[in-house]
């Protein structure tokens, strides 16, 4: 095997996204043997790629080499075909069938009589696998019995199993112990020994650096930088990720003042994984909870909310003690708004009026009746200060842009009396105009006196909005950062796993 | 024991179940229990031999109504489309006087209907409930269409043998029960089509980036249902010496009812064929004991409802533990 052509090299790669250019013109390859690092911050491209490598997504340019010829992966079947193995991070596994019986899903070995199968020999190779991953378990056990770290490696010798040539992973080592850590890495060595092509997405810095025998940066849509791991130091790194352009799209005048304590978390720990997160939001400031996708931040919103129960710590609301589920935190001022809006955030196929009244329902009709007239007044008011686009209140908010809709989310609190609100990437999937009338929407909010807990995977824009930041890492607060440190490098060297 | 039934075992979905066991097994023994004390008649050798017989048309539903239920689908229109098969067997029977033809039409029928459940589940992507309820409706209306509404009653020996003669002195109804068993057993733990049943409820999406035929085997798991539906016609149609076009209408209740208290969950692929076997000798045993103690029908409908709820109660106490 000639080892100086790549074993499979993608060139000018272009992929565009409804207000989004995913991917620019982006040129990667991979060589036997060789285990190519790919990091970037959050939304840099990575998991694009990665499913255009692997014919999830058809490119809108660009080109595939294998072995130095032109060829063409419209499909993953195509992309199996070339032995392109890949380990997402959403398992791909059914809980009611044993580990064997997941690994050869689709590829069982055939028994005596056709369509039967032949547990035997597949439980055999299966142990095979897992032995190879040091991993010590049955076989026979069903996955819906496995911890995560386990459905991982179940996932790897999956991938094994298909003879890959091309192996591209995830963040394989999110969910595993140090030990299991070891374990794949060791395996991955031995992968490199028999000239297999390794893709690795990480974004803990030592792995990169102990791992990688090149690191490719990606930062908007944008191959920024390819280098061996002696040419840069971790900071330097985090640097090439984040780079120097900061959205001046909306400039705050940020909090001066210290107001009254609204919330105080103390070691909070959930159901849904939050382990040990404190932190306080004030009157009037906006507080960002950031840290990469994954980190726990959405599970800390809900368990304050009390979508997830809380296992153990306390909340206090304006120094009083806070438990129970959402509708105990909606009463005493808590406002979330969530990351999805057209799941949870609004009923899509009702006016913009009635999404808009449906907070203070209580507060502007207190004998309970409902009057047609007086909440259309009141919404065309709100409608014209939130300067939602639209030639009625009556219209459905479905008809709505992104930006309008989430101006609907977000000003429908205005009437309310919630003094906290908690908002959950407030700016996912809308374009730069409608982002600094979000922005100016939320900074009313503040100087209304409420307290914001805003969590943004966009470093730039928690840098640009924020008085002061948390950042998460592994469901625990891993630091905090005050207005004059909060830059996006800081941000993301607190958030990447350093050590 | 012999060697296929050490592998079922030690089969991954034996082991695993085994944690329920007492679920649906408690039930059953209360079941035993109480009505023993309360009949005398009830543990009788007779009658237990009747509960069997009883049983085995509700097992031969809820066989495939597992598998249904696996893959998070729904068959409603089952106790409809035996009744038809049913209608449809002492039809042929009474015209061309071919019992095997007279099968073979019955089970044509059943699959006919069992594949267009399906083709409407898989291709067009309908919920099963809406299907099965559209499907359900259009085969009750044919059963009355065919019969007029009357019986079509059948004078044959074959078929009066099916249902009154034995093999070795055990009856036939039972044999034909523990084959359909044995079989759907080692469809859903030996084969790839079983195999596929548990994706299908537990990932289907893994599944079909496997490069398995999602579809195709969707379709089969309710064609199945209705070739289920057909043979039990056979022994429905062989005990009431008739093809009756309102029989069996409303079985389907029992045979969810069966399979739910059986363990197996409308959800991620989670079933236990076993424990179906089980549950359909509970729903058996608590009809026929409700009819020694003659409790009206209508009441025996609510006390199956009742099972249903405490089967449910039971596992979702287990699983906090």
């Amino acid at each position: 095997m000639n080892t100086n052509v790549p074993l499979l090299e993608l060139r000018g790669i272009s992929k565009q996204f409804p207000g989004i250019k995913a991917l620019d013109n982006v040129s990667f390859g991979v060589y036997p043997g060789e285990v190519h690092m790919l990091v970037g911050e959050n939304g840099a491209g990575k998991s694009t790629l990665m499913k255009v490598l692997c014919g999830a997504y058809n490119a809108d340019e660009g080109e595939y080499f294998y072995q130095g010829e032109k060829v063409d992966i419209q499909s993953p079947a195509d992309a199996r075909r070339f032995g392109i193995a890949v380990i997402f991070q959403e398992f791909s596994l059914v809980p009611y069938l044993s580990i064997a019986q997941n690994i050869f899903l689709g590829r069982e070995f055939p028994g005596k009589i056709p369509g039967m199968i032949d547990h035997t020999g597949m439980h055999r190779e299966a142990k095979k696998l897992l032995d190879l991953l040091g991993l010590d378990i049955s076989t026979k056990t069903l996955v819906h019995d496995l911890g995560v770290a386990q459905q991982q490696m179940v996932e790897i010798a999956k991938a094994l199993s298909q003879q890959a040539r091309i192996l591209v992973m995830d963040e394989p080592t999110a969910a595993l112990s140090d030990r299991e850590t070891e374990r794949l890495f060791a395996m991955i060595r031995q992968l490199q020994v028999e000239g297999v092509a390794i893709v690795y997405i990480s974004h803990r810095m030592a792995e990169v650096f102990a791992m990688g025998d090149r690191i490719t940066v990606l930062r908007d849509g944008k191959k920024i930088s390819s280098l061996m791991p002696g040419e840069a130091t971790p900071d330097e790194l985090v640097h090439l990720m984040v780079g120097r352009n900061v959205d001046r799209s909306y400039a705050r005048n940020f909090c001066q003042t210290e107001g009254a304590i609204i919330l105080e978390v103390k070691d909070l720990h959930s159901a849904n994984g939050v382990n040990g997160v404190s932190l306080m939001v004030r009157s009037g400031e906006i507080v960002g909870l950031s840290g990469l996708v994954g980190a726990g931040r959405t599970e800390v919103a809900r368990a304050i909310f009390g979508a997830d129960k809380v296992t153990a710590g306390t909340i206090f609301l304006h120094g009083k003690k806070h438990s129970g589920g959402p509708d105990k935190a909606v009463s005493a001022g808590i406002a979330l708004v969530p990351e999805s809006r057209k799941a949870e955030g609004l009923a899509l196929i009702r006016s913009i009026c009635d999404n808009l009244m449906l907070p203070s329902l209580p507060l502007t009709f207190p004998n309970r009746i409902y009057k047609a007239a007086r909440a259309r007044q009141i919404a065309s008011e709100l409608i014209q200060r939130l300067r939602i686009s639209t030639p009625s209140s009556q219209r459905p908010v479905r008809l709505l842009s992104g930006g309008n809709q989430q101006k609907v989310v977000i000003g429908k609190w205005l009437g309310s009396e919630s003094r906290l609100f908690i908002i959950d990437e407030p700016t996912r999937g809308i374009d730069v105009g409608a982002k600094a009338e979000v922005f100016a929407l939320i900074d009313l909010l503040v100087q209304q006196g409420a307290g914001v807990l805003m969590i943004s995977s966009e470093l730039s824009e928690v840098v640009q909005i924020c008085d002061r930041s948390y950042v998460m890492r592994d469901g625990r607060i891993a630091g905090h950062l005050s207005r004059e440190q909060l830059t996006e490098a800081n941000i993301l060297k607190m958030g990447v796993h350093d050590e | 024991m012999n060697d296929s039934s050490i592998k079922i075992m030690k089969s991954p979905a034996f082991g695993a179940s085994i944690s329920r066991v007492p679920g649906v097994a408690w039930i059953l023994g209360l079941l035993i229990a109480g009505f023993a004390l309360a009949n005398h008649d009830f543990l009788s050798s007779p009658n237990l031999l009747n509960i069997g017989l009883q049983s085995v048309i509700l097992l031969l539903l809820a066989l495939p109504m597992t598998l249904i239920i696996m893959t998070e689908g729904v068959d409603i229109s089952i106790g409809a489309l035996l009744t038809l098969a049913s209608v449809v067997l002492a039809w042929v029977l009474d015209h061309e006087g071919s019992l095997m033809l007279a099968l073979g039409a019955s089970l044509l029928t059943g699959l006919v209907f069992g594949v267009v459940n399906g083709v409407l589940v898989a291709l067009l992507k309908m919920p099963p409930f809406v299907v099965t309820l559209g499907t359900m409706g259009v085969v009750e209306g044919l059963a009355l269409l065919l019969t007029e509404g009357q019986s079509i009653v059948v004078r044959n020996d074959a078929l009066h043998a099916v249902y009154a003669g034995s093999i070795g002195g055990i009856p036939q109804t039972l044999l034909i029960g523990a084959v359909a068993y044995a079989v759907t057993h080692w469809l859903l733990y030996q084969t790839r089509f079983g195999t596929y049943v548990f994706a299908l409820g537990g990932n289907p999406e893994a599944l079909k980036l496997a490069g398995v035929r999602v579809n195709f085997y969707l379709i089969a798991v309710y064609a199945f249902g209705g070739l289920m539906a057909g043979l039990a016609a056979l022994i429905l149609t062989s005990r009431m010496s008739s093809g009756h076009p309102t029989a069996a209408i409303g079985m389907e209740f029992d045979a969810i009812a069966a399979v739910v208290v059986g363990g197996t969950s409308f959800e991620h692929g989670n079933g236990w064929l076993f424990g179906t076997l089980l549950g359909v000798l509970a729903v058996g045993a608590l009809r026929n004991g409700l009819n020694l103690l003659t409790v009206p029908s209508s009441v025996q409908v609510s006390c199956i409802g009742l099972l249903v709820i405490v089967a449910l109660l039971i596992d979702s106490f287990k699983g906090k533990k």
